[in-house]
């Protein structure tokens, strides 16, 4: 018909648009909403969840720079978090914090904001290890049970059941004590026990998904069930996965703080602040606040901001939460 | 002559969300009298449900606003009168049923329950006595082994058996009007014609006014005495059944009746969508909605809105295209409706 | 409705015995041998095998493990390597204290379901977004770093409440009867409890902010219901559901012995027992110990699926 005088106009589509002879274009369209961008956009809205995320960004870069610089031998704190140095020290209880020393030193010593900074390289380990291997086992697991069923997802499942069952700290604690001290067992323990969580969510979907008509047509066109469940099943079932992950790494760093200031798992010379809160306990009661507050601080806000971004996450990506 | 139970006037009603101001209704009139159905058509979008929540003072706010217009009942302006007041109505002189009966049941708790609150709330009686109403009209609906139904939960009930549940509760204080917003859609094509069946029904034995709100022409051909059309927020056509089917005035009717897959016409004949999409209610035009899919758009159709026309014994139409030309255009349609009986 | 019970109780063996098997398998695996810990630094080679043999760990692992299990079904859960003490007394013992906390804990954060509720109707004011972001600060604490806190503040500080222990007289084994009993019990149940409160206050809140919004409510307030009304009958009893599930599941796992809480406060309970066992390599108290846990949390797991069950009948108990 007319359509070249006056373009289509699409809700939420681009516009695309003549203007009228001798005026400007009236009409301006919207633009397109995938999936993604829409979870975006709701979670922006979220000020806490955004406010989680800068504090994760922060965080995991200070974190990959400590790698970094560990591995290749150098030091990008201001001091070394482990020279000991007595005259900052005196009566062996540390200094308060000052303009050299901002979060002062302990009591042999050390700077307190170097130690915080070097143990961050710890805690953002343990997150992304540990959640990867339950992750590795979970996702296999977890589509596999959803997706043949029967006996298959029965053995599974109640396998996970036992893993959910144990009292989670002490299972962990006993698995630590298996396999030494050290922080590559630590993040293992915690990663090997974590994964039925990651396993269950998805078989939930799984079981769902795989009813639906495009894993038909995906039959039909000759693919293997291997084929079907991994590149098919699997991407339409992560949205609540990502949730869990970012809980879950809040989680991992909580548990490992945990163990720390138990004793168990991270060895010194490492730094975590798990560690440091437990090490620098007796402190307290002699009036050296400092010591105890920025490592408990640097930790909780850690674990707040996963779980922060991981709870916008959840709100923007369910499909119920109509605005 | 029929007594007025509802006259509307100049309706609009608008959301304010964060994304801009939704234009859902705007500037809409119609009447109902007792016993007459009046059907409201039109695509997802078109206003259809905000009117009527607009109606029964339902419309979320925030982030929604009735902003202008007058809803007479029976004398009074249900948007003066306060919220107490209106809640009075609600139910008792106006009630309305949903389009799916499956979310629209509280799947927590006794259809007898949720039926005899009704009863209890508008008309003072005791439990026992409302539960045996409850059950009284579930039989009336024609919902078998009633006394025994009444104790189930929704999920108990087929698709069918919700909605006439639903329409249960919606007569049970025998409302002066029943507002049904898509009551077959969520329903199978053989259900649907029963449900239609009770509407009927109910409507006879209480003497009620009925809007029902649809986009199935088929639904409005059989049960309605009036048609609104509408698009974009607005009434595009409005008058008797039969005229509106038969006289229609408005591109935007000529393209639904269309629309209509027709059995008899010769197997070529290929279904004529309307071209182009819905309206996106945040950027309407100051004019005509339609314009822009019309296909028919003169200069003035975006900016200015048509004044009401009258073209046939009490049937409007708001459009700027002359009433002969109209006609001139609509001959040449392939298929209209006028061309067969 | 008894075959699903039935079902469920044979998932519960199945689970007791698996997580039995794990745990005997680990501490085999433990490296450090539990005779030698017992004997002491400076003790002769037969010193140490003869406390093997009294033992009896120089039997193959499978032996054992029949033994165990024999003595299990019997309800013997062996005795303390360490103390020699039957481990069925240990856990007699320090369930009391667990049993106490628990509860306590279960009760506090009950209070976060009015919060939650209260949270979702005024949602977007100052009120709603300043609990919602107590809650995710404080549920995101780490619960040994609020014990230190509310040891610090309110114990040494202000000198209100004793920061360790547990004693004093007990009514009918976990209410406390007395003084002393209580104010132990009131900081670690209040610790434990707050951090629960703001999960449980975030969950309600979510719930019933999705419940507001469903057909249900808007069909009620077409029938002229009042506000008020809509919400409480309505709306409360689908929003309840998911959160009393999570209550449920919080006091099964709380037998498990907040072992951190226990730490800091030094309040000897199941999962001190288990930790101090675990660093003495005393197998039969650690098996014994997580087997209680474990029981308990399978229990109220079942307990809650019941309960679920009774109160959303959608779900009257579907098959798997």
């Amino acid at each position: 018909m007319t359509d070249d005088l006056i373009g289509t106009q699409e809700p939420g589509g681009q516009e695309s648009i003549e203007p009228m002879a001798g005026g400007p274009a009236m009409i301006v369209g919207r633009q397109p909403l995938g999936l993604w961008s829409d979870v975006w956009r709701r979670l922006r809205r979220n000020k806490l969840a955004v406010v989680g995320l800068g504090i994760i960004i922060v965080f995991v870069t200070v974190g990959i720079a400590e790698s970094v610089s560990t591995a290749a031998g150098f030091n990008l704190a201001p001091y070394d978090p482990n020279a000991v140095n007595y005259e900052l020290s005196p009566e062996g209880l540390g200094s308060p914090p000052s303009w050299s020393h901002p979060f002062g030193t302990d009591y042999l010593g050390r700077d307190i904001f170097s130690r915080v900074l070097v143990a961050t390289r710890i805690s953002m380990l343990v997150g992304v290890i540990a959640v990867a291997i339950a992750l590795a086992i979970g996702l296999v697991l977890g589509p596999i049970a959803g997706y043949y069923g029967g006996a298959v997802d029965s053995v599974i499942m109640r396998t996970a059941d036992i893993f959910f069952a144990f009292p989670y700290i002490l299972f962990v604690l006993l698995l630590v004590t298996v396999l030494g001290g050290g922080f590559i067992n630590v993040f293992v323990a915690i990663g090997l026990l974590s994964w039925a969580v990651y396993a269950r969510l998805n078989r939930g979907s799984v079981l769902s998904v795989r009813r639906m008509e495009f894993v038909e047509a995906a039959r039909a066109q000759g693919a293997t069930d291997l084929r079907i469940i991994f590149r098919h099943v699997l991407p339409n079932t992560m949205a609540p996965v990502y949730v869990a992950i970012a809980m879950g790494v809040g989680g991992a760093i909580s548990t490992e703080a945990a163990l720390s200031f138990l004793g168990i798992g991270i060895q010194p010379p490492d730094a975590s602040w798990g560690k440091m809160i437990s090490d620098y306990l007796s402190y307290m009661a002699a009036g050296r606040w400092w010591m105890e507050l920025f490592p408990a601080l640097a930790l909780v806000i850690t674990v707040f901001g996963f779980i922060s971004f991981g709870n916008g996450l959840r709100d923007a990506t369910d499909p119920k939460l109509k605005e | 002559m029929a007594e007025r139970l509802l006259e509307v006037s100049g309706l609009s009603t608008h959301f304010f969300t964060h994304a801009g101001v939704v234009k859902a209704v705007n500037g809409v009139s119609f009447t109902l009298d007792r016993q007459e159905t009046l059907g409201i058509v039109g695509e997802s979008g078109s206003g259809k449900t905000v009117t009527a929540l607009s109606v029964m003072r339902l419309v979320p706010d925030p982030p929604g606003k009735v902003v202008a217009g007058t809803i007479d009942l029976k004398g009074r302006d249900l948007l003066a009168i306060s919220e107490d007041e209106m809640r009075q109505v609600r139910g008792n002189d106006i009630a309305m049923i949903f389009q799916d009966p499956m979310t629209s049941l509280n799947p927590v708790y006794k259809v007898g329950d949720q039926i005899a609150e009704a009863v209890m709330l508008h008309q003072d009686k005791g439990k026992k006595e409302a539960w045996s109403m409850a059950a009284e009209l579930l039989k009336r609906v024609g919902i078998p082994d009633a006394k025994h139904r009444v104790t189930q939960y929704p999920h108990e009930f087929s698709g069918g058996m919700r909605q006439r549940a639903m329409i249960a509760m919606a007569i049970s204080c025998n409302p002066d009007i029943l507002i049904a917003d898509e009551p077959t859609t969520a329903l199978d094509v053989t259900i649907q014609a029963q449900i239609i069946e009770v509407v009927i029904e109910m409507q006879q034995q209480y003497h009620s006014g009925v809007i029902l709100i649809t986009h199935d022409l088929g639904v409005v051909a059989e049960m309605s005495d009036k048609v609104m059309v509408m698009y974009g927020g607005r009434t595009v056509e409005y008058g008797p059944v039969d005229e509106v089917f038969y006289n229609a005035h408005h591109p935007y009717t000529w393209g639904l009746l269309g629309s209509l897959p027709r059995l008899d016409l010769a197997e070529k004949e290929r279904l004529t969508p309307i071209k182009g999409n819905p309206p996106d209610l945040m950027l309407l035009p100051e004019g005509c909605p339609f314009s822009g899919r019309c296909g028919y758009e003169r200069p003035e159709c975006r900016a200015v809105w048509p004044e009401l026309e009258i073209v046939g014994p009490e049937h409007g139409v708001h459009c700027h295209i002359p009433a002969d030309e109209r006609l001139t255009l609509r001959a040449g349609l392939p298929r209209f409706l006028a061309q067969v009986s | 409705m008894l075959a699903y019970i039935a079902r469920r109780l044979a998932q519960l063996v199945l689970v007791l015995v698996g997580v039995s098997l794990i745990t005997f398998i680990i501490m085999f695996v433990v490296p450090g041998d539990p005779a030698a810990l017992l004997a002491g630094k400076n003790a002769t080679p037969e010193k140490v095998a003869q406390i093997r043999q009294n033992l009896g760990l120089d039997e193959p692992l499978y032996v054992q493990y029949g033994k165990f299990m024999g003595r299990l079904l019997r309800g013997d859960f062996g005795t303390s390597y360490q103390t020699g003490q039957p481990v069925s007394e240990m856990i007699r013992e320090n369930a009391p204290n667990t049993i106490q906390l628990a509860v306590a804990a279960v009760l506090i954060e009950l209070i976060g379901i009015p919060l939650g509720i209260y949270s979702a109707l005024r949602q977007y004011t100052f009120w709603d977004t300043t609990l919602t972001t107590g809650a995710l600060l404080i549920w995101g604490t780490p619960v040994f770093v609020l014990a230190l806190l509310m040891q610090y503040v309110f114990g040494l500080k202000l000198g209100l409440l004793p920061i360790s222990g547990s004693g004093g007289e007990t009514f009918l084994w976990i209410i406390p009867a007395d003084l002393e009993n209580l104010e132990a019990l009131i900081l670690p149940a209040v610790t434990l409890g707050i951090i629960e409160v703001a999960y449980i206050s975030y969950m309600q809140r979510a719930s019933m902010l999705e419940v507001i919004r469903a057909d249900y409510i808007r069909t009620a307030r077409a029938k002229g219901v009042a506000e008020r009304r809509v919400v409480l009958k309505h709306g409360l009893k689908n929003a309840l559901i998911p959160v009393i599930t999570i209550a449920g599941i919080d006091l099964g796992a709380l037998m498990g012995g907040a072992i951190l809480t226990e730490t800091v406060f030094s309040r000897p309970g199941i999962g001190l027992m288990i930790y101090q066992a675990i660093g003495a390599r005393d197998m039969p108290v650690v098996v014994g110990g997580v087997l209680f846990a474990t029981f308990f949390y399978v229990l109220a797991n079942l307990v809650v699926d019941l309960t679920y069950a009774y109160l959303d009948p959608r779900i009257r108990l579907e098959e798997g």
